[in-house]
This record gives structure tokens, sequence and C-alpha cells, in this order.
């Protein structure tokens, strides 16, 4: 799925190395899409489903990522499901993986204070050029040029599932139907590709999403949510702004 | 006598689900708040007269006359009439024997969806009211997942075209 992503560095380094370690990060993420592409033939993951490439030689990375579907599936009570479109599609995994992973590069060549946006899922570390955490605004689920909540955060990633971009995209695998009840979730906290994979399988739950969220904040994941019929909920230490 | 005992068991409906399961519970004097509707089922070796629903199941009849004498529980299991959340049913049980309450416990639903949010605290997120603010001061926007086309007309676009 083509999607846009936004990196922005707070600089701390001459202007041509902020823009090698941009480059890197592009290069890791079309890299990734290469080998995850469910839309590219020689993609792994393609070459997976149809048999060229046995478990056994898959790569350490690919790997990764189908044991971390299984324990997504089995910790989401089957509502995060990567075969829930009948073939392998781990892309509700892969893309924060991909951007988990890209950013712990950035860390590791010195950039402390970053984010990286993709297609709404978000990445960051350390602080704002101007000293303060980010701020990071949840689209308003009907206005889409309001947000509903500001968060401000130092370290952690923010997701968002939600009906009012590409329509019913999610469905919920207990009844191959549409996911209803929930419009639009939001989950934050450390790891990127968990939280995006809570709030996909949230948003799958529809209602029942909402407690199934509450329990995740003991493991660190808050959340924001906004129902059909326009209700909001949020849980007690969403990491709002001031 | 049979209301006042559907009023004890209404209390403590409330207090198990607030301390979890406590063993030898000593029945509240006087029950406080209207307990939830409950419905008396039958209890394991209690010989009939079998609850009569109008008058078990009656709130009113329940909680307009509070008093709880100590005495008057009759030995058996008892289980609370389910009270239903939107996430599923909540069912209290407790067991008399020799006129005390010696286990108090609620039950979760473990069926169907119930059972993938069935907690064993019962938390929950805070409703509010949900909000319409400008984003002038955001340095980033989170959203359902953009395509590159729609990436164009969002929030996120605008932003980075500021900065660029």
């Amino acid at each position: 799925m083509g999607t846009t992503v936004s990196i922005e560095l707070t600089p701390d380094r001459p202007d041509d190395e902020l823009r090698a370690l941009i480059a890197d990060v592009c290069d890791w993420l079309h890299e990734v899409d290469a080998r995850f592409s469910t839309y590219k033939a020689d993609s792994e993951v393609c070459r997976f489903r149809t048999g060229l490439i046995k478990l056994e030689d898959l790569s350490p990375d690919m790997r990764h990522v189908l044991d971390a579907c299984a324990d997504l599936w089995r910790d989401t009570d089957g509502y995060f499901d990567a075969y829930a479109t009948g073939s392998l599609d781990p892309s509700g995994y892969v893309k924060g993986w991909s951007v988990e992973v890209a950013a712990a590069r950035l860390l590791t060549a010195g950039s402390t204070s970053h984010y990286i946006n993709a297609g709404g899922d978000i990445r960051m570390r350390g602080h704002h050029p101007d000293g303060g955490p980010w701020r990071v605004g949840i689209r308003h689920p009907w206005e889409a040029d309001k947000v509903s909540w500001v968060l401000a955060l130092t370290d952690g990633a923010v997701a968002t599932s939600g009906t009012y971009e590409r329509g019913d995209h999610v469905v919920n695998p207990r009844t191959g139907r549409p996911a209803r009840g929930l419009r639009s979730v939001t989950v934050v906290g450390p790891d990127l590709a968990l939280a995006d994979a809570y709030a996909t399988a949230a948003l799958a739950m529809g209602e029942a999403g909402i407690a199934w969220l509450a329990k995740r904040a003991a493991d660190g994941y808050d959340s924001a949510v906004v129902t059909d019929d326009g209700r909001a909920f949020s849980s007690a230490n969403l990491p709002a702004a001031v | 006598m049979r209301r006042s005992t559907a009023a004890v068991v209404g209390t403590l409906s409330g207090a198990a689900l607030i301390v979890g399961v406590r063993l030898s519970v000593q029945p509240p004097a006087a029950p406080v708040a209207a307990p939830p509707p409950v419905d008396l089922a039958a209890g394991t070796p209690t010989p009939k007269p079998k609850p009569s629903k109008s008058a078990a199941g009656n709130k009113s009849g329940a909680t307009s006359k509070p008093a709880a004498p100590k005495s008057g529980l009759k030995d058996g299991v008892y289980k609370g009439k389910g009270a239903s959340n939107p996430y599923g049913t909540v069912q209290v049980q407790i067991r008399v024997e020799g006129g005390e309450i010696t286990a108090a416990e609620a039950t979760y639903p473990t069926t169907a969806d119930s059972a993938t949010i069935n907690p064993p605290a019962v938390a929950t997120l805070k409703q509010e009211t949900l909000g319409a603010k400008s984003a002038k001061d955001v340095d980033a926007v989170s959203g359902a997942t953009y395509t590159s086309k729609s990436y164009a007309e969002s929030l996120q676009a605008a932003l980075d075209a500021a900065k660029a």
C-alpha cells in the first residue's frame, strides 16, 4: 500500500549529515517495501505465499515478523490476524516494525531527537527543536482539519486506526465483515508495531475493543477512542499536552 | 424474609465486585446503596420455596426494606442475576454455610467476544466530550492510515509544507 512518510530530525549536526540520515531511513523503508510487499510478486512475502521459498529458508526479519504476528494473534484473541484475508498479509505489523527499526537506526547513528510519521503512525524520540516535547495531534474523525486530542511525548509511539480514511478496510476476522462500532482508535506506547497492531485489533473488535484497550494500559499502552456515534474515551494516563 | 435476603445478597454483589474474592465475609449490617437487580437462583442444597421472581427481582422492594439481619441466611450457593454491560455479563455468586457467607466471587463471561476482554480487574476508559481543536501548535498528526494520494489533503502534509 502506498503511503507517505514524513521525517523530522532536530538539527544537531550539519545539513548534509542530516540528509544522509534521512536517506538511510528512506533506503530501509524501500527495502522493507520490496521484501514485504503483498503487491510485488518477487517479495519474500509473496514467494513464501506461493511456496517458492520454504519456511526454513526465510530471512531472520521475515521470521521475526511471522513470530510477532503469531504472538499478536494470540494476544488479541484472534482479532489481529495476518491471515484475515485468506493468505498471509503481515502489513499490519510490518509498517510499524519497519518504522520502529528505522527510528532505532537513527538513534544508533546518534540522532536522539526525531520523529517518523508513516501514514499517520508515528515513532518519536527526544525533543522538538525548540526544546519541548513533540506535540502530536490525533486527527478528528469527522473534521479533517481538526484534532481531537493533542499529546506531548518525548519517547514513544502513536498509532491510529480508523474507518474514515480508507473506508471498511478493517475486517472483523470473527465475522469476515467490516468492523463496526469504532470510528477511530489511537494507541500510545513504547513500540509502534504493537501500538499499531493493538489499534487495528481494537477497531476490529468494535465497542468491545474499548474494554480490551483498557487492559493494555497496564503494559504501558494508553488509548483514545471515538465511536461511530461520536462518543470519546481515553485512558487515564494518556499523555495529553497541557 | 426473602426480601431482606435479597437485599443482603445485592449489597454483597457490589462489595464482591470491588474487593474480589473474600472468604468469610460478614454480611454488612445495613446496605447503603441500591443494589443492582438481583434474582436469586435456587441454591444447591437449599430446599424450596423457590424465590418468587416478583419479590426477588423487584428492585424497589429490595431497597425499600434495607434491614439485613445477620442470621437470616439459608445455607446454599446463590447466584446473582447477571449484570450486563456493553462488554459482557458479570455474575456474582456467594456461598452460605451455617448462616454465614463463606465465599463471594464474581464470574466473568468466557464465551465469544466477551472472553477476549474478560478482565481480571475491570478497567475502563473514561468517557469525555469529543474535542475539535485547531492543529496550530502540533508537530505531527496521527490518524487513520492515509494513502500517498490522500496524504496530499492531510494535516500532516500541511505541516510538512509549512516546514519545508
